[in-house]
């Protein structure tokens, strides 16, 4: 998929991307420091490396979540730290699935997922409707419709919250650590549902630490250390010969 | 005793027509002002936020005392025509100031309380702020603001009380006369007044109380209800 290296496959492209947090005592915290990267339409990239190496403000900094410091971020052309982009429009495009699901509560299954296509597609409510119960039935969830969140497993929602984002038909997927706060037994649904994402040729970034699935579903890896950056390369490669010593030393690590 | 409580009555009654006239107008006007001034001070720009929250914390933090006394008696003397008010006006505006600074900051708790998590979703599928309010946050948030709110509302109603020193014709102003008139019987008279506040007040609370009770029980339905799968 991503071997099609002609230059209008880039879907993403990250130049020279800096992001300073400044903290409430006034300390000023580099998260990000000069990234260059980029994501081919199709290509399923998994973002990995320690705690607080800035992975999710690197993924939060791709839909406008967190602003840009420094650097640009161009997503199908649109530059994101151009102050005169349309960030709600942008963020329609790009779907965002959160490590804590974050389902709006006081919905069910169903209306979650039809909210966003009314409110921001325009959709009616009965297009809205028809799509969602597609998707659920495609998932394998629709006898769960009018269930609320809270009555739902953790599996259950992250799934429901995928679907919340696939029928905005997304041109980009990011994931923070989906399958973080599920219970071992849950991991594999949601797993399976992202692998089939990636069958159909979905573009995704995936902040993970299901280092076998990186390896059998993404198309290339991404280390980052300390907000950097670090090395980038196939996953057959990057786990078996790391060529930096920081990509070396955590994956003795955590594999 | 039943001749004093039928003599005194409408005197009473007439104060208090006022009591309530004008703290149904400071707390729907004070509320209204207060969700405005708790929304620009949680989703406002910095400099809205500040000014807001400088306004509420200058009229927490003085006695409502000193407050009804500028709006009355300090204003005016700036000679401009729109300070030139009755003390009926006076008392409604300043308890409106009074009810929105709480109100303010009760519309705020509530807002934040409202896990991050939601306001990120809403924003992640591309709503606009309005529609991140009016569709995922403000639905949730509202019920956690009827607790607070209720107490504030039979603050400002006992509050009407202090209204006395600028000469409004309130229940408690036409209970001191009435006192005047018959020294004898204080305590009576005061039994009265109390009466027709907490016939006022009461309701209110437990209004509320009911409300909560029955959000909660439609939560609690609402799972019942699915449990057939
Ligand atoms: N809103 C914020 N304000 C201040 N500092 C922040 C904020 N968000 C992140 N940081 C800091 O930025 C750095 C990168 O954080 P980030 O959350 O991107 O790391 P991460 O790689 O996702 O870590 P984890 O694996 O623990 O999720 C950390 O030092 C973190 O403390
Ligand atoms: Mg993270």
């Amino acid at each position: 998929m991503a071997d099609g290296t002609a230059q209008n496959d880039v879907l993403v492209k990250v130049e020279g991307l800096s992001k300073i947090f400044k903290t409430a005592d006034g300390r000023t915290i580099n998260a990000l420091t000069n990234v260059n990267t980029f994501v081919d339409r199709g290509e399923v990239v998994a973002i990995i490396g320690p705690s607080g190496s800035g992975k999710s403000t690197l993924l939060r900094t791709m839909n406008g979540l967190e602003t840009i410091s420094e650097g640009h971020i161009h997503i199908d052309g649109i530059d994101l730290a151009d102050k005169k982009t349309d960030m709600n429009a942008l963020r329609a495009d790009v779907g965002m699935v959160f490590q804590h699901f974050n389902l709006f509560q006081h919905k069910t299954s169903l209306e979650n997922i039809t909210l966003p296509q009314t409110l921001v597609r325009k959709r009616t409510k009965a297009e809205a409707d028809q799509i969602a119960m597609d998707l659920l039935r495609q998932l394998g969830l629709d006898h769960l419709a009018n269930n609320y969140p809270s009555q739902l497993s953790g599996g259950q929602q992250q799934r429901i919250a995928i679907a919340r984002a696939l029928a905005m038909q997304p041109k980009l997927m990011l994931f923070d650590e989906a399958t973080s706060a599920l219970d071992p037994e849950m991991v594999g649904e949601v797993l399976d549902l992202i692998k089939g994402l990636a069958t159909d040729g979905m573009t995704m970034c995936l902040v993970t630490h299901e280092m076998n699935f990186a390896r059998e579903v993404c198309d290339r890896v991404i280390f980052m250390d300390a907000g950097e950056l670090v090395e980038t390369g196939k996953p057959a490669e990057f786990f078996a010969k790391p060529s930096t010593d920081r990509a070396h030393q955590f994956l003795d690590k955590v594999l | 005793m039943l001749e004093l409580t039928l003599q005194t009555m409408p005197f009473l009654l007439e104060g208090f027509l006022n009591t309530i006239l004008i703290s149904l107008a400071a707390i729907s006007l004070g509320s209204f002002v207060g969700l405005v001034l708790g929304l620009g001070r949680t989703v406002g720009p910095k400099p809205v936020q500040n000014i807001i929250g400088l306004y509420v914390h200058l009229v927490r933090a003085t006695p409502f005392l000193v407050q009804i006394y500028i709006v009355y008696y300090v204003l005016p003397t700036t000679k401009l025509s729109i300070f030139d008010f009755s003390n009926f006006m006076a008392a409604v505006i300043a308890l409106t100031i009074y009810t929105s600074s709480y109100t303010a900051e009760i519309v705020r708790g509530s807002l934040e309380a409202v896990p991050k998590g939601q306001w990120e979703a809403a924003a992640a599928v591309g709503m606009k702020m309005r529609q991140r309010l009016l569709n995922v946050i403000l639905p949730q948030a509202w019920k956690l603001t009827l607790p607070p709110l209720a107490g504030v509302y039979v603050l400002v109603i006992k509050g009407t009380s202090i209204l006395t020193v600028i000469g409004v014709v309130e229940l408690m102003r036409q209970g001191e006369d009435a006192i005047h008139r018959h020294p004898a019987h204080i305590m009576w008279i005061l039994f009265l007044v109390a009466s027709l506040y907490f016939i006022y007040c009461f309701p209110i609370l437990r209004g509320i109380k009911y409300m909560e009770k029955k959000i909660a029980a439609k939560g609690a339905r609402s799972v019942a209800g699915d449990a057939q799968w």
